[in-house]
């Protein structure tokens, strides 16, 4: 078993999160992570524009005659997230080249908005359709943002660009530096868009949807639930590489969630990002509050009892890594069997009560470190049936955990007695 | 000691600041540690630190996390996985030092 497991972290789990830290998944990976704060607060919105309160109250009669206003913070926010996510690529990208950040970011934003035709309205004038700047855009802004930069470092590289004398200043210098790069992305997505009509959206979206339609499925969530796991048996941060190509696609689906929402329309997808958070990692990856548990009142060494004490607390706000690297987990085949068993049927099961319509699926995102019932609380857009959920998910979890935890116990305490009581510096 | 720590979002190796800080009172080093996520690092690692530790989950990513805190000239290591707990402030103490002595 040990030889097992050396061998998958020398040639697997190694390699793989190498990968992850490609240059390009990482700017997308920051990039997708830089809108969060702006994802997180327009969902609140959503909150707001359909209290979870009943209907004939005053709360809800006045949410519901202001809704189009108390959404316009959401549609400026959330509603069209992948602008935010193409500047903070552009942004991340530049900066990994050492090319100036600021003009990676603007070059990916005029990259993306030009896969996007301008309309005339009556009265109004032009006007740009908001609909691919969200969640359906997502990653077209991946790739306009990414070709932007990559544009940029060509002429940077090639000293494709206008020499100025030395006595102009240096911030005129760099605006004329960008003229060049700038000319050439402006021209080729006019040509795709323009000239072509090619509609990029479309065919992207043609290009995408078996991907869109397999992550939402059980398969879909098992195989990343099984890999992030998997990454922790050996100590690698799983959400940040599982995340790392999936986070585009819970993206995807949670904006889809709320644009529903928002529209009064049945909420289509499982499996947003929020699913995973507040269903399955309770108490961090691995599923591992069932655990504290156990550590808690089952402990029989000092040393795991200390442990459960420090860990609790993190616990309640998923965070996990002192019980993943403390007990540990980590290397460790007694306890990685449930730590990745326990997750696989806890998603299993809330995929199955969300699609029966048990509980709502999610569609709005809250910091994670809330408190998982809070968390699903919210997340559901305030059904009080998520919480019963969770509760029954930490069920599931302290029972899975329970007869491997006894075993390492046992062994624990067999070794702090043959040892004293010297574990405990 | 300036010790500057880094994990994946900056959350986890705060509960292992804490067990640093600890055991340097008991010490009686004066100690200001500080935790990060991986995005604000090469940032941060500027900012006149003495020694930088990256938390073993995020040891995929160490290669270019130490390449920043090469350029600031800060010396830089993983924390050992068994020292990445709230108990374990001695060992991590011993790898400061050392670390810093570099």
């Amino acid at each position: 078993m040990d030889q097992l497991v050396q061998f998958l972290d020398k040639y697997f789990s190694g390699p793989v999160a190498r990968l992850a830290e490609q240059r390009h998944l990482r700017a997308i990976r920051d990039g997708v992570i830089s809108a969060l704060p702006f994802i997180i607060v327009g969902s609140f919105f959503l909150i707001i524009a359909f209290p979870p309160v009943p209907a004939e109250w005053a709360l809800a009669k006045w949410a519901k005659a202001h809704v189009a206003d108390i959404l316009i913070p959401y549609r400026l926010t959330m509603y069209i997230m992948s602008l935010y996510i193409a500047y903070g690529i552009g942004h991340n990208l530049a900066k990994s080249y050492n090319l100036d950040p600021l003009a990676g970011a603007q070059i990916a934003i005029v990259s993306y908005l030009l896969t996007i035709l301008p309309k005339v309205v009556d009265d109004v004038g032009f006007v740009l359709p908001m609909t691919n700047l969200g969640g359906h855009g997502l990653f077209v802004a991946m790739l306009s943002s990414i070709f932007a930069v990559e544009v940029l470092r060509f002429c940077k590289r090639k000293k494709w660009t206008i020499k100025m004398p030395e006595q102009v200043p240096p911030s005129l210098m760099r605006s004329f530096e960008a003229l060049i790069p700038v000319a050439l992305v402006v021209v080729v997505m006019t040509l795709i868009t323009v000239v072509l009509g090619i509609d990029v959206h479309s065919l992207i979206d043609k290009l995408v949807s078996p991907l869109v339609t397999a992550g939402d499925t059980l398969p879909g969530i098992l195989i990343p639930v099984f890999l992030i796991t998997f990454f922790w048996s050996f100590g690698i941060h799983g959400v940040s590489i599982v995340g790392t190509v999936a986070r585009p696609l819970w993206e995807v689906y949670l904006a889809k969630n709320a644009e529903a929402v928002a529209a009064g329309q049945p909420i289509p997808h499982v499996a947003p990002e929020t699913f995973y958070q507040w269903f399955i990692w309770i108490g961090g990856s691995g599923a591992t509050l069932g655990l504290v548990i156990c550590m808690l009142f089952f402990a029989k060494s000092q040393y795991t009892k200390t442990l459960g004490k420090t860990a609790l607390a993190p616990g309640i706000f998923n965070i996990n890594e002192p019980v993943i690297f403390g007990m540990p987990i980590v290397l460790n085949p007694t306890l990685i069997i449930p730590f990745v068993v326990t997750p696989l049927v806890t998603a299993t099961l809330s995929y199955i009560a969300t699609v029966l319509g048990f509980v709502n699926p999610t569609y709005i995102m809250v910091p994670w470190t809330l408190p998982a019932p809070i968390g699903a609380y919210l997340a559901t857009g305030g059904d009080w049936r998520a919480i019963i959920l969770v509760l029954i998910n930490i069920a599931i979890s302290f029972f899975i955990y329970f007869p491997f935890f006894k075993v390492h116990e046992q062994k624990m305490a067999e070794q702090e007695k043959a040892e004293g009581e010297v574990f405990l510096q | 000691m300036n010790v500057l720590f880094v994990c994946s979002a900056g959350m986890s190796s705060a509960i292992v600041v804490n067990a640093l800080k600890k055991e340097a009172e008991k010490h009686r080093i004066e100690m200001n540690v500080k935790a990060v996520s991986t995005e604000e690092f090469g940032e941060e690692v500027k900012n006149g630190w003495d020694v930088a530790m990256v938390a073993p989950q995020v040891r995929h990513r160490f290669d270019y996390l130490k390449k920043e805190a090469d350029a600031a000239r800060v010396p830089c290591d993983l924390i050992p996985p068994q020292a990445y707990t709230p108990l374990g402030g001695s060992t991590l103490l011993k790898k400061v030092r050392e670390l810093a002595q570099r």
